[in-house]
Formats: C-alpha cells, sequence, structure tokens
C-alpha cells in the first residue's frame, strides 16, 4: 500500500446513544486527519463526545445502545473501517491500533496477572510461543520504565501505583508496535509529577516507534508539548482546528479562548482566581439548532442561536466555526490572560440571519 | 493464616455453644414434652420412671448443663421418642442418602444453570436469553412437592419409565440404582438451575461493562478469548462464594423431596424430630448442621481469596 502521509481520516462521524430518554447525539460530525508520525490532540471538557469518538476509532461503540449514523467514515490507510468484518477487526486492534484508558485501575483485569495481559496481545498478534512473548513483555515493561520487570511481570494490577499501572498500559498499548494509538486522557487520574513523566514515556515511544497519536483531554496543558495539531470539541462537534501555535497564540474561537483561560498558571503575579467556564454544555439529547457554545459565550449574537457557523480558514489549516468571523460581524480579539479586558457583548450589531445567509466557503464539517 | 484459622477455630466453638444454648432453650419454651404423647396412656409409676430414665424430671437449668457437657464430649444422647435411635446413627444411616440426593441435584443444576447463565448473557435480550430468565421464574416459583408430584405422576404413574418411590441402599448407596434417583434429583435441580443462571447472568452483564473488558477487545482478542479469559473468570467470584453455601444446603436434605419420595434422608427425619419435641435429637442434627454452615463459610473466605487476587487472607502476604 502506497504510504500517504495521512494514517487516519475521520469524515462526518456521527454517534447516537440510544438511552430512555432518548437519542444521545454525542457525536455530531467530525471530520479530521491524523497525519503519519505526528499527534493530534482533541480537547475539550467532559461529555463533548471526545471519547466516544475515541471508542469509534476502535470499533468500540456497541449495539444495541450506541450507534455509528449512516455516511460517517473512518479511513484507515485509505480503507473505511467501518465497513470491517469482526476478523479484519481483531487484526486492526491491539496491532495497528492501540488505546490507552483513563483508569488503568479499572481499564486492567483485576484477576490476571499484569504480565498475562501483555502477552496476550504479543500472542495474538506475533503468533509469538509463550516463552517469546515473556520475555517480550519483560522488555516491555523495562522499556515503560518499570523497576524489577521479571517481579513485576508475576503481580496483580493491584499491587501497582497508579503510575505504574499506567505504564502497564502502555506497555499493553506498545506491545505490538501499532501504527496508531489513541491516548485517551491518559494522565487524568494521575497526580502532577507522575502526569509528566507518563507523557514523556508516550513521547519517547512515539518517536522511537514513529507511531501517529491521537490525545484526548481536557487539559490543554498536557496537549502544549506532545500536539503538533489541536482539535478543540464542545459539544459534538469541533469547534476549531490548528497547529499548536495557532490554538494557543491564535485562537479565534471563544470556546478555545475560555478553555485557554481556565488553564491554571504560576506565572501569574496578583492571586487570581481560577477561572471557568460559567454554565453547562448543552444537552445532547437535544442539541441546540445554531451554534452550541452559544448558550454560554460571551459575545453571542442573534445569528448564534439560530444558524450553525461554517467554519472560517486562517490559513495554514487553522479553521474556526464562528459568526465572529463573519464580515458582517464586530472585530473581538482573543482576550489577553494578563489584563482580562472587557469586551462588550456585540448583541447589537449581529447580523440578523433573516438577511441572507451569509455564504462563505464551505469547509467539510 | 495460622493465628487467623486459630481464631476462625475459636469463634466457630462459640457461635455452635450459643446455636446449642438457643436451641435448648426455645425447644423448652414450647408447651409440652417429649414424652407427652408416650406417656399419658401410661400409669402414673410408668410414667415416673418414663421420666426418670431420659432425666427429664430434672430442674432444666440442671439438664441444659448435662446436655451441653455431654455433648462437648460428642455425646449427643438418645432420642426421647424412638429408643435406641442415636444423632450418631442418625448421621451416619441418613445423612449418605440425603447427601448423594444433594450432590447430585447440585452437580446436574449447577451445571445447567452456569451453562444457561452464560448463553443468557452472551444472547442478551434475544430470544435464548428471555427462554431462559422466564423457565427460571416458572420453575423457581413452582413448590418442590407440585413439581415432584407432576414428575411422579407423568414419568412414574404414566410412562411408567422410573419407579415412583424408593431409593437405593445397602451397596448401592453412593453409586448404582439410579432409575430411583432420577425423579427427585430433577425435582430438586431446578432451584440451583434457576439461581446460578441468574447469578451469573447478572454477574457476567456487570462484567461486561468493564472497562478491562474494552482493553481486552481493544487488543484485538476474538469475542470467545475475551469472555473466556476476561469475562468468565470475574463473573465467577459471585458463583463461588455461592457455591459452599449451596453444598452445605444441599447435604442438610429436603422434607418436601424426601416425603414424596419416600427416601429414608435426613431432611424428612428433622423436621418429625422437631414435631415431636425430640430435643436431643434436634438439638444434635442443629449443631451438626450450623457445623457444616460455619466450615463451610471458611472455605467461602479462603476461595475468595484464592479466586479474587485483590483479597488476601489476614497474615499472609500481599506484596
Amino acid at each position: 500500500m502506497a504510504e500517504s502521509p495521512t494514517i487516519l481520516k475521520v469524515r462526518d462521524l456521527r454517534v447516537s446513544y440510544h438511552t430512555y430518554a432518548g437519542e444521545v447525539k454525542a457525536v455530531r460530525g467530525v471530520s479530521f486527519d491524523v497525519e503519519r508520525g505526528r499527534a493530534i490532540a482533541i480537547v475539550g471538557e467532559s461529555g463533548c463526545g471526545k471519547s466516544v469518538t475515541a471508542k469509534a476509532i476502535m470499533g468500540l461503540i456497541k449495539g444495541p445502545q450506541g450507534e455509528i449514523k449512516q455516511g460517517s467514515e473512518i479511513l484507515y490507510n485509505g480503507e473505511n473501517i467501518l465497513d470491517y468484518t469482526s476478523k479484519q477487526w481483531q487484526a486492526y486492534r491491539g496491532d495497528d491500533c492501540a488505546i490507552i484508558f483513563q483508569d488503568a485501575l479499572a481499564a486492567l483485569n483485576p484477576t490476571m496477572r499484569v504480565g498475562k495481559q501483555i502477552m496476550e496481545n504479543l500472542i495474538a498478534h506475533r503468533h509469538m510461543s509463550k516463552d517469546e512473548a515473556r520475555a517480550e513483555a519483560i522488555e516491555m515493561l523495562r522499556r515503560v520504565g518499570i523497576p524489577e520487570p521479571e517481579k513485576r511481570f508475576k503481580q496483580y494490577p493491584h499491587q501497582f501505583s497508579g503510575g505504574m499501572r499506567q505504564r502497564v498500559m502502555i506497555a499493553i498499548a506498545f506491545a505490538c508496535d501499532p501504527d496508531l494509538l489513541i491516548c485517551d486522557e491518559p494522565t487524568t487520574a494521575l497526580d502532577v509529577t507522575i502526569q509528566s513523566q507518563i507523557l514523556d514515556i508516550i513521547k519517547d515511544l512515539q518517536r522511537e516507534h514513529n507511531t501517529s497519536v491521537i490525545m484526548i483531554t481536557h487539559d490543554l496543558g498536557v496537549v502544549a508539548n506532545i500536539a503538533q495539531t489541536i482539535a478543540v470539541m464542545y459539544s459534538g462537534v469541533i469547534v476549531e482546528r490548528g497547529t499548536s501555535e495557532d490554538i494557543f497564540y491564535r485562537a479565534r474561537h471563544p470556546y478555545t479562548w475560555a478553555l485557554i483561560e481556565s488553564v491554571p498558571r504560576l506565572d501569574l503575579k496578583n492571586k487570581q482566581e481560577l477561572a471557568s467556564i460559567p454554565g453547562m454544555p448543552p444537552d445532547l439529547l437535544n442539541p441546540p439548532v445554531g451554534c452550541p457554545f452559544s448558550t454560554r459565550c460571551k459575545y453571542c449574537m442573534a445569528i448564534c442561536k439560530e444558524k450553525m457557523p461554517a467554519f472560517t480558514d486562517f490559513g495554514n489549516g487553522h479553521t474556526a466555526a464562528c459568526w465572529l468571523h463573519h464580515p458582517m460581524a464586530p472585530k473581538v480579539d482573543m482576550p489577553d490572560h494578563d489584563s482580562p479586558t472587557t469586551v462588550a457583548p456585540a448583541t447589537g450589531a449581529a447580523p440578523a440571519a433573516t438577511d441572507g445567509a451569509p455564504t462563505e466557503k464551505e469547509v467539510s464539517r | 493464616m495460622v493465628k487467623y484459622t486459630i481464631r476462625r477455630f475459636f469463634e466457630m466453638i462459640l457461635t455452635l455453644f450459643l446455636i446449642a444454648t438457643a436451641t435448648f432453650f426455645l425447644l423448652e419454651a414450647v408447651p409440652g414434652d417429649p414424652l407427652t404423647e408416650r406417656a399419658n396412656k401410661l400409669p402414673v409409676e410408668t410414667r415416673a420412671q418414663l421420666y426418670e430414665r431420659y432425666g427429664l424430671d430434672r430442674p432444666m437449668m440442671e439438664r441444659y448443663v448435662t446436655q451441653m457437657v455431654n455433648m462437648a464430649q460428642g455425646d449427643f444422647g438418645e432420642s426421647f421418642v424412638y429408643a435406641g435411635q442415636t444423632v450418631e446413627g442418625l448421621l451416619h444411616d441418613r445423612l449418605p442418602v440425603s447427601a448423594r440426593l444433594g450432590i447430585q441435584q447440585m452437580l446436574l443444576g449447577v451445571t445447567v444453570g452456569l451453562g444457561l447463565g452464560i448463553l443468557a448473557a452472551t444472547k442478551r435480550g434475544r430470544l435464548p436469553d428471555y427462554l431462559v430468565v422466564g423457565l427460571s421464574v416458572l420453575l423457581i416459583s413452582i413448590p418442590h412437592f407440585v413439581l415432584g408430584l407432576l414428575l411422579q405422576k407423568v414419568f412414574a404413574g404414566e410412562l411408567r419409565i422410573f419407579p415412583s418411590i424408593g431409593w437405593p441402599s445397602g451397596s448401592q448407596l453412593w453409586f448404582g440404582g439410579w432409575q430411583y434417583t432420577v425423579l427427585p434429583t430433577l425435582t430438586g435441580c431446578f432451584t440451583y438451575v434457576a439461581t446460578y443462571s441468574r447469578l451469573l447472568k447478572s454477574s457476567m452483564l456487570d462484567v461486561v461493562n468493564q472497562d478491562y473488558v474494552l482493553t481486552a477487545e481493544s487488543k484485538g482478542l476474538s469475542r470467545a478469548q475475551v469472555v473466556r479469559r476476561h469475562i468468565l473468570r470475574n463473573s465467577f467470584i459471585p458463583v463461588m462464594t455461592q457455591l459452599p453455601m449451596s453444598v452445605a444446603m444441599c447435604i442438610t436434605g429436603s422434607f418436601f423431596i424426601e416425603s414424596i419420595f419416600a427416601i429414608p434422608g435426613i431432611g424428612q427425619y428433622f423436621v418429625t424430630s422437631v414435631n415431636n419435641q425430640d430435643l436431643s435429637i434436634v438439638l444434635g442434627l442443629t449443631v451438626f448442621l450450623s457445623l457444616i454452615y460455619i466450615v463451610v463459610l471458611f472455605i467461602t473466605d479462603i476461595l475468595y481469596a484464592l479466586v479474587d487476587p485483590r483479597i488476601s487472607m489476614p497474615g499472609s502476604e500481599s506484596r
């Protein structure tokens, strides 16, 4: 197969969960690319659909509750994995694509020795004998920085500390040298010092194996050092996407601004209260017609509640879906952290939805 | 571990003592005594002799102390109702009968139950699931004496495939004489089928939603491998801990089944002796059956530690 620079293309991914209350539209049309050997971060708060996106890429959305909608495409090396048979899924999972979950204690089988959990992978995909797999699993434990790997190999997950358990998860994920790695909030359950160690291990192994990474997190601080590209997700859609510099220094979406503001900072002189975004994300049983962030947005205009904004292209792959970038909208800039300037809510000058919906270059969403 | 076992041993003695005491005084609290019926027709002197022979002329507290001291020495005494019948004799003659019946019921019932449980859990929400659930509810709601009589009528009365009553004895006590055991075994096994199919199903459905099952699937294991290596072992934890209780229950016999099929087991005798206020027999059997339960609870604790590595026995090294 020709090595295209893009390993994974997600196109118009829509995932719903059928509950007693109705259909929860967890992911509502998400598109992004993962470049070979690079890392993309998907950032957003709890319930925005980022973990569901990860599960969809792993083929872990299960019926009858979970449903991937018709028309969604996930192209792995050009093949739509959503059409895979269960045999193809088995070959893909663990070998081509691996995942690291948030809570390693829950994600490791409590009644199986840690070593065996790594060996399973190797035996399934590398067709190793038990002895070869054992040696390789011990080597993996050593590579992720677990001291005394021979002894640890025989222990159970509850005998490991939180950081060590996450290392075991990394060892399982990297055992078969996957081309694509999904990290679903890998450091959320850990304390800060361990967080950076775990991220360093992932980064080192990624560089060594030239692995492509999808880093899913709610913590912008985590992605800064790892990801070249960042996609900001809100209530099931991507609202802004760009290189990490673009997102950190030239963000264009009010939600991204709010996220950046709420990263705790150590360099502020006066003791400032930790910023938070007021309000709650919209109910995905009944997603809003317009921009999903409009209910919490400081700059909300009349049209925001009526029509979903199209993506505006800022060049270099940086796009944001916000009405503020419509030529008729008032000019607002990203607020400065050190002296938060209040931008007057620009509701008055909003372009009304009635006077001709603005025609913008439609970027696929 | 040794310290723990010793502690459990003393707790066991204390429990047995309390159970024996409670049983003794509860039976004493019932109006009348074991000899009332027999002695009523006798002349006054003979009656007094009879009371003296069994020691029933003594004050209650004295009899309590004597009984406890004797039991501590392993002497449970003689039946008040049937002369010459002792607890030891009963355990020797009747317990094996009840035990064989119980073990057969359990082996069949638990095996079928676990199989159906796996079926119901893996085909959740589809026809096999509903069938298993419906069948368990139906079978668990039919009392043993109804089901027993029904099986007796159909298979013994009309089809004449199996004998309607009786039980193998002598050299066939444990093996052989199978045709006699089929109907009683069937009658009792459905309790286990229903209990274990539901237990394993709910436990499996709980485990299926655990994150580590997602991890196992994301490794690219086949469905069968995921079920066998990751789901089943963890689902068996509640089953393993229920099993010893079932063993204890199954060897203590069943009054209804033993009555219907005229099986000379211990369950039937136990109930009869309570009705007769046969104090020494009731006391002896109660203490013996309690002993079985207590030992079984101890085994359950050890089993927990064996099937679930997260639980370690007190005093044993965990790291």
